[in-house]
């Protein structure tokens, strides 16, 4: 302690001791001393620095950067403006239908099909075919290029060879035949009869996968006219179908179905709702809407048709001459009514009859005399040029071929070899024709037989026309560049003709020559087309078609007898699936994933067999049988195996398969669907979807027949797994889990019609059942509130809806496997539901899809609030937000929610072209489900903002209400009490499925309402 | 021996030991190298778990749909595991808790394994919450901390984030109580051990314990205070678990007996579990003597009452089903009795009712093999529970059109095995590094049913008392 410290203070000891050991560290508490801060920076120091820091910043400044143009349009392409979606209008290639299209465009290419709502026929439905056919010209394995010997051609070379070819055929005389499905187009036919002019013995010769020419056939016999009536659904007030499917897959059914509810339409004043009876020896759609299903083995029906003319022909006191007719196996008493409530309808009653045999339809055509149904149900003055086809014909056709006398076959729009009963003896018979050319686009049985292959445009890469009825002209546009390189059908016939000329000059020309005079609106050809194109189609007035001559007594023969079946013997009925029809489409996975609107199971073809039938074999779903024929079939085929489906309401006598299916276009889906441990291939054993059950269809007497007996069937004892969206189909519970009396499920209501005829002259409304609520002004929907509701008595179960939601909303396809593991991803789907017991079961269909609750139970559960509800109603899913709990599924009452299991992307990269980019793509491990279109929702507010005006009722269609052929489905604002969807919420009818668990949906349904006998019987649940 | 023996209590631990056996024996396990038993064992156990490793990587690599799940069923073994391990985890909470705090002396030869396997079951059942998530990469989004996610915020509203907080703290709760509890046993092993650097990580962990009164009684403070913590979890956190389905709107979900339901369920199975473990634990490392027939005795009697209050409960809800007059509700019951997976509603029943019967019998209770047979059973059937009421409520609620039904798949099964390879491996290990019996608490009940003159004192219950008495200090160890 000395000297200069010794007046310092110290703190501790510690700091004391410091003090004396080192004075100086205890002056700087820091002693740490920093280089930098103390040295001055020499020259070369500051010249290292300068150095690094330049070296180092050019080094970075090396890196070459990606060079990214984002130029904008130069010229800017005519009606391309990216997030604009325009609309043209055209008409449907889907079938030979030829609804009216909206083709959606966004940045240059279609990607959703709508039905134009201006056309006349379609009336702005669309039906699932429709809907799907866009996937279609996103396939990457369509045929884009043409063949010679099946490789890769230019059209020069291809069109030199064809015509040396022809030139040899011609000057030889010897025979030239084309052969295509029914042409509608008038421009097409021309031109096809210009090509054929050129050549002495050249025959255009029709077919139909699906053929109706039994009924053009009996038309020539009692009207003199080879031609397909138009039938007018909406003038019947009483319609008899005789296995006519006319609301699923029979000739035009959009047209049908919009025409079928406008007689039935509860709503209008006064109330329409029109009886249907229904014979039929399976459950078709058009059956499960029947007012009364009477089940008529196929072999019967010219019987039971004879009864009928019997019976109204004694009331109409015509003579018809029936000594010696057996009894048929339907209950007379039940016939005898129908007949009652025909007659009793002179005049607006209909007989249809979907029959392949002339003298059945005959019989019919005398019913329709009888019953004066001619020029008021039934147009024969402007018929339907829907089906065309000739079985007689093809049948020489085949013929011909056989004796090896045809030079040249071309082929266009069907597929011979797998279409026909005896398509596999096809192939070496067109290998003695010296030039076969396919005209198809797409890659089947028959294109791999072909020298040639001269692929068609896809209906919407190319200009064309349809004139499905008479005085009604289609008109198809472009909607894109063809993404191929492939020519259109009237180019091709223009080039082999020797006049090469574009497809717009073709059409326009026949237009300005064929159409342009038959019409009085415009005087101007200019005027007419530019509408014409606009409107995409051309209503020609006062044009009569056709002179028919009256109808011919002379030629109705009664059928006084069924053939018999043994002891298990079965009758086979072929049928066309919804979706899949002949399999002209086989190719699409939408399609092949839509459940059937009656089974539900998708991906496959079987075997339907009454509960009774499969009892008595002891089978049961899925269960493997073997089919086998008496005679072989066209193939020489004996025997075929088809799983199992037990189906209701079918003919005990009857099993049922379904055409379109086994094809080779299905040999695509060998990969489809997420590949892992445990799954399954979505093809079957012989590497395709299904099995062809074409071998069995027969060609005789000049038809196609769709029955076959006797079939007898034999369980193999094997067991195939269905993929079935729906496996339990009663709307019943099984007795013995229901308390008495709660066995019925309030899921379906329906009443009587006479009931509600009598609520509707009370003026009775829909009351609400009021429930506490704890959270009453919890949403006050101060703006819009979307609402939707739902017909029960007008959906079909079509399941048009269903595609088009699925193509609107980007929806994956999940393949085989996925579906049987109940993971479809339709967020629209159709609940069949099935009451009553045995042979007589009532059907209904039902809509479902997020009910956007009000208390919305999937909202209060998830962690991470991925699914909220908005100011408008809806109950929304954020995709980027879900982490993937599933527990709002769970809690969801109505399981409309759907998860994305695996990744599902599309099979073929090219068709990511058709998703819509106003909707996310969504990835795997996240919940989704309907949105109400909130796109379009969207979309049309931002419009109506634009325009500044109040956003229209009706301005706002979701997808499934736009290609709804029913017009089942209304979405609106519930707001607005004179919207169409308030006003329909107020109906007696209106009920919502689950009510008494008090979420409060926003869809309300509208009471089934069936004609009853006892007609007071009013049911809350049926 | 008789003579030694109280007459109104019969001995906690047998072979009238010394506190300085009760060291020895219980850290003989640790001081001797593995046996072949204990090696097979493991390598079994480790080996299951690699499958299950390899089975979760592979889900989450593919797909969720590599589980039999559907839009129907949307949580099957899932959720069923995680309640299963969830429930198995109570025991433990209740019998290191509870039990305490309601002196119950016979809880001190099982605690500390009812306390591992707590958390071993707890980590089971956490993994389950995080793989069952569609995108479990985003498992993180569950947890509320302040982010650059925008607003965007978690659902108070829903149970699954209750569950979240539930099983945290309950996992937090279950990990301090443990390694609370096994302090004192640290710093005896520390004591034992040579010095190296097992004996300074022996020091670390057992946080400087010095024996001292002091020290006893600050630890025992804690201890009691973390117990009356641990005590309402037993009840909260399969409350929780239960509301995931009782504020749900499906049929045999939405109902309010599930959160007592739910907790019963959960001691039961635990106790199973308890019983299941320490029956191998006691033979294998030859433990008889401490944890004594006696002691499988009374979980046996808790196992007993619940699984007949489970029985009430089936039955309470088959009679509210037929009260509420709700065709919905009375469906759900009658199909899990009589509908397609009505078998495992049937093994649930028998196992957890039926079998736990024989636990009436003091026969049973006193032969090892019988109730090891038993407690497996239980653990059977409490696992079926759990799917009876996910599955079979799910597969078919309102709509029929939705009916479905559900098989797992190899995943999932594999998945399912793998936890019980990550149980058991974290069991092995825990037998094989810590004492398996919580040496300083059976020091303390020596003295049951045991005259003064035999040991230490028969009123010294409490650790302080026994440290007093001179065991848990180096010399003693070091005899």
């Amino acid at each position: 302690m000395a000297g200069d410290h010794s007046h310092r203070y110290w703190k501790s000891l510690e700091e004391r001791n410091a003090l004396v050991e080192s004075p100086a560290a205890a002056e700087d508490e820091f002693p740490e001393s920093l280089e930098f801060a103390t040295g001055s920076i020499g020259r070369r120091q500051f010249l290292k620095a300068a150095g690094f820091t330049f070296v180092g910043a050019v080094l970075t400044g090396c890196q070459r950067a990606p060079v990214e143009k984002a130029i904008p349009y130069l010229v800017k392409p005519e009606e391309v403006i990216p997030g604009l979606a325009y609309f043209y209008a055209s008409t449907c290639g889907g079938c030979s239908a030829g609804c009216g299209l909206l083709v959606k465009n966004r940045d240059g290419r279609p990607i959703k099909l709508e039905g134009n709502p201006e056309h006349p026929l379609s009336k702005g439905g669309l039906c699932a075919t429709g809907q799907a056919s866009i996937l279609g010209l996103y396939d990457s394995r369509r045929i884009l290029h043409p063949l010679r010997e099946g490789k890769e051609a230019t059209w020069e070379q291809v069109d030199r060879d064809i015509l040396d070819k022809l030139e040899g055929i011609r000057r030889e005389g010897r025979a030239v035949r084309f052969l295509s499905d029914s042409i509608s187009s008038p421009t097409t036919l021309a031109t096809l009869e210009a090509f054929l002019g050129r050549f002495p013995n050249a025959r255009h010769v029709v077919y139909d996968p699906l053929s109706c020419s039994a009924i053009l056939d009996a038309y020539e016999q009692t009207h003199g006219m080879r031609l397909l009536p138009h039938f007018r659904f909406e003038m019947a007030e009483v319609i008899a179908s005789f296995d006519a499917d006319f609301l699923a897959t029979w000739i035009a059914p959009v047209e049908y179905t919009a025409g079928y509810q406008a007689a039935r339409r509860l709503e209008a004043t006064p109330p329409q709702f029109s009886y249907h009876v229904q014979f039929e020896p399976r459950m078709s759609l058009t059956g499960s809407k029947a007012d009364q299903r009477i089940r008529v083995a196929p072999q019967e029906l010219g019987l039971v048709v004879t009864h009928l003319a019997a019976m109204l022909a004694s009331l109409a006191g015509a003579p018809f001459p029936a000594e010696g007719i057996e009894q048929p196996a339907v209950p007379r008493q039940a016939l005898q009514e129908v007949a009652q409530r025909l007659w009793e309808a002179k005049g607006r009653s209909l007989v249809v009859c979907g029959s392949q045999d002339v003298s059945t339809q005959v019989l019919c055509n005398f019913i329709n005399h009888l019953l004066s149904s001619y020029s008021n149900t039934i147009d024969l003055a402007l018929p339907s040029r829907q089906r065309r086809g000739n079985d007689r014909e093809l049948q020489s056709l085949l013929e011909e071929l056989h004796g090896g006398k045809i030079a040249a076959l071309f082929i266009s729009g069907v597929n011979p070899v797998y279409d026909l009963p005896d398509g596999n003896q096809l192939a070496p018979l067109l290998q003695q024709v010296p030039l076969v050319v396919s005209l198809d686009g797409k890659p089947n049985e028959t294109t791999e037989l072909a020298h040639y292959v001269c692929p068609n445009h896809h209906s919407l890469e190319s200009w064309g026309d349809q004139e499905p009825v008479s005085g009604v002209v289609g008109l198809s546009q472009p909607c894109m560049q063809p993404l191929g390189n492939t020519r259109a059908l009237l180019e091709s016939l223009a080039a082999w003709t020797g006049t090469p000329k574009s497809a717009y000059d073709i059409l326009r020309e026949s237009w300005q020559s064929r159409i342009f005079p038959r019409q009085t609106k415009e005087s101007s050809f200019q005027a007419f087309w530019d509408r014409s194109v606009q409107d995409g189609f051309a209503k020609l007035e006062g044009t009569r078609a056709t002179a028919v001559r009256p109808f011919a007594a002379g030629v109705v023969h009664p059928i006084l007898s069924a053939g018999a079946l043994g002891e298990g013997e079965f009758a086979l009925v072929l049928y066309p699936k919804v979706g899949i029809l002949d399999g002209r489409h086989a190719e699409n996975p939408w399609l092949q994933e839509l459940p059937d609107p009656i089974t539900k199971v998708t991906w496959d073809n079987y075997a339907c067999l009454s509960p009774a039938a499969a009892a008595a074999l002891r089978v049961s779903a899925g269960d493997v049988v073997r089919l086998e024929s008496g005679p072989a079939t066209g193939n020489g085929q004996k025997g075929l195996e088809l799983p199992v489906v037990v189906q209701p309401g079918q003919h005990d006598q009857v099993v049922a398969v379904a055409l379109g299916y086994g094809s080779k276009a299905t040999e695509r889906f060998a990969g489809m669907g997420p590949q892992w441990i445990e799954g399954k291939s979505t093809v079957g054993e012989t590497g395709r979807v299904g099995v062809s059950v074409a071998p069995w269809l027969r060609l005789v007497d000049g038809a196609l027949q769709y029955w076959r007996t006797p079939v007898k069937l034999q369980p193999t004892g094997r067991h195939l797994a269905l993929a079935s969206t729906q496996t339990y189909g009663g709307i019943r519970v099984p007795p013995q889990l229901a308390t008495p009396g709660a066995e019925r499920r309030p899921v379906i209501q329906e009443t009587a019609l006479a009931s509600y005829l009598d609520d509707v002259r009370a003026g009775k409304q829909w009351e609400a059942e009021e429930h506490e609520d704890l959270w009453a002004q919890d949403h006050p929907y101060t703006g819009h509130r979307w609402a939707m509701a739902i017909d029960l008595n007008a959906c079909t179960g079509c399941s048009a809806c269903v595609i088009a939601c699925q193509v609107e909303n980007n929806v994956p396809v999940v393949g085989k496997d996925e579906v049987r593991r109940r993971r479809v991803m339709h967020w629209i789907r159709i609940d069949r539901y099935y009451a009553g017991d045995g042979a007589d079961v009532e059907v209904a269909h039902q809509p479902m899809l997020c009910q956007h609750c009000e208390n919305a139970p999937c909202e209060t559960v998830c962690p991470v609030l991925a699914t909220v509800h908005n100011a408008e109603g809806l109950n929304q899913q954020i995709y980027n937000r879900c982490v993937g709990t599933r527990y709002c599924s769970n809690n969801c009452p109505y399981k409309v929610r759907r998860f994305n299991w695996f990744n599902y992307p599309h099979e073929d990269r090219l068709e990511n072209l058709v998703l819509n980019p106003d909707v996310t793509v969504r990835s795997r491990g996240i919940m989704e489900k309907c949105s109400f279109c909130v796109q379009r929702i969207q979309e049309a507010k931002i419009e109506a903002k634009r325009k500044g005006e109040p956003l229209r009722d009706g301005a706002i269609k979701t997808a499934c209400q736009q290609s709804c052929p029913a017009g089942a489905i209304v979405v609106g604002d519930r707001n607005d009490p004179n919207s169409l969807v308030s006003q329909l919420l107020r109906s007696s009818r209106r009920y919502h499925v689950l009510q008494e668990i008090n979420v409060r949906p926003s869809i309300g349904y509208l009471k089934l309402v069936r004609h009853r006998l006892e007609a007071r019987e009013e049911k809350r649940d049926g | 021996m008789a003579s030694a023996h109280s007459t109104l209590y019969t001995p906690l631990i047998e072979g009238a030991k010394t506190p300085a056996q009760v060291t020895k024996d219980i850290c003989a396990v640790l001081d001797r190298k593995p046996t072949w038993v204990w090696w097979a064992g493991f390598l079994f156990a480790f080996a299951v778990l690699l499958i299950g490793s390899a089975a979760v990587t592979y889900q989450i690599a593919v797909g969720i749909g590599t589980w039999g799940l559907n839009n129907t069923v949307g949580w099957a073994f899932d959720i069923t595991n995680f309640v299963f391990w969830i429930g198995i985890g109570h025991a433990g909470t209740l019998i290191s808790a509870i039990l305490f705090l309601l002196r119950q002396p016979w809880r001190t030869s099982v605690n500390r394994s009812a306390e591992a396997m707590t958390i071993f079951a707890v980590m089971c059942a956490g993994l389950f919450p995080v793989i069952h998530m569609g995108r479990p990469w985003l498992a993180y989004w569950m947890v509320p901390y302040p982010n650059t996610r925008g607003s965007l915020w978690i659902n108070f509203r829903s149970p699954l984030v209750w569950d979240f907080f539930a099983i945290l703290t309950y996992f937090t709760i279950s990990l301090i109580f443990w390694y609370l509890g096994m302090v004192p046993d640290l710093a005896t092993i520390r004591d034992r051990t040579k010095p190296g650097l097992r004996r300074r990580m022996l020091g670390f962990l057992s946080l400087g314990w010095d024996g001292s009164a002091r020290t006893w009684m600050h630890y025992e403070t804690v201890y009691k205070m973390l117990a009356g913590l641990a005590t309402p979890l037993v009840v909260s956190v399969h409350t929780i678990v239960s509301w995931d389905f009782a504020t749900s709107v499906i049929p045999g979900w939405h109902t309010t007996i599930l959160p007592p339901y739910f907790v019963t369920g959960a001691i039961f199975s635990g106790m199973a579990m308890v019983l299941t473990l320490t029956i191998v634990a006691r033979k294998t490392m030859g433990l008889e003597q401490y944890i004594t027939v006696q002691h499988i005795d009374k979980m046996c009697k808790v196992a007993l009452a619940t699984g007949c209050l489970m029985g009430l409960a089936y039955l309470t809800e088959f009679f509210t089903a037929l009260y509420s007059g709700n065709q919905y509700e009375q469906f759900a019951f009658l199909n899990r009795a009589l509908g397609p997976l009505s078998w495992s509603y049937w093994i649930m029943v028998g196992c957890n009712v039926g079998i736990s019967q024989l636990l009436w019998f003091r026969k049973v209770r006193a032969n090892v093999v019988a109730v090891f047979v038993i407690a497996i059973l239980i653990n059977v059937g409490m696992w079926f529970e759990r799917f009876v009421i996910i599955v079979i409520s799910l597969h078919r609620d309102y709509l029929p059109s939705s009916w479905a039904s559900y098989a797992p798949t190899s995943i999932e099964v594999a998945t399912l095995v793998g936890t019980f390879g990550l149980f058991f491996t974290c069991f092995l290990l825990f037998c094989r590094f810590v004492p398996v019996i919580a040496i300083s608490e059976v020091k303390g009940v020596l003295g049951v049913g045991r005259k003064q003159r035999g040991g230490p004192p028969a009123t010294a219950e409490t650790p302080s008392e026994l440290a007093k008495a001179g065991s848990g200090d180096k010399k003693e160890v070091l005899v």
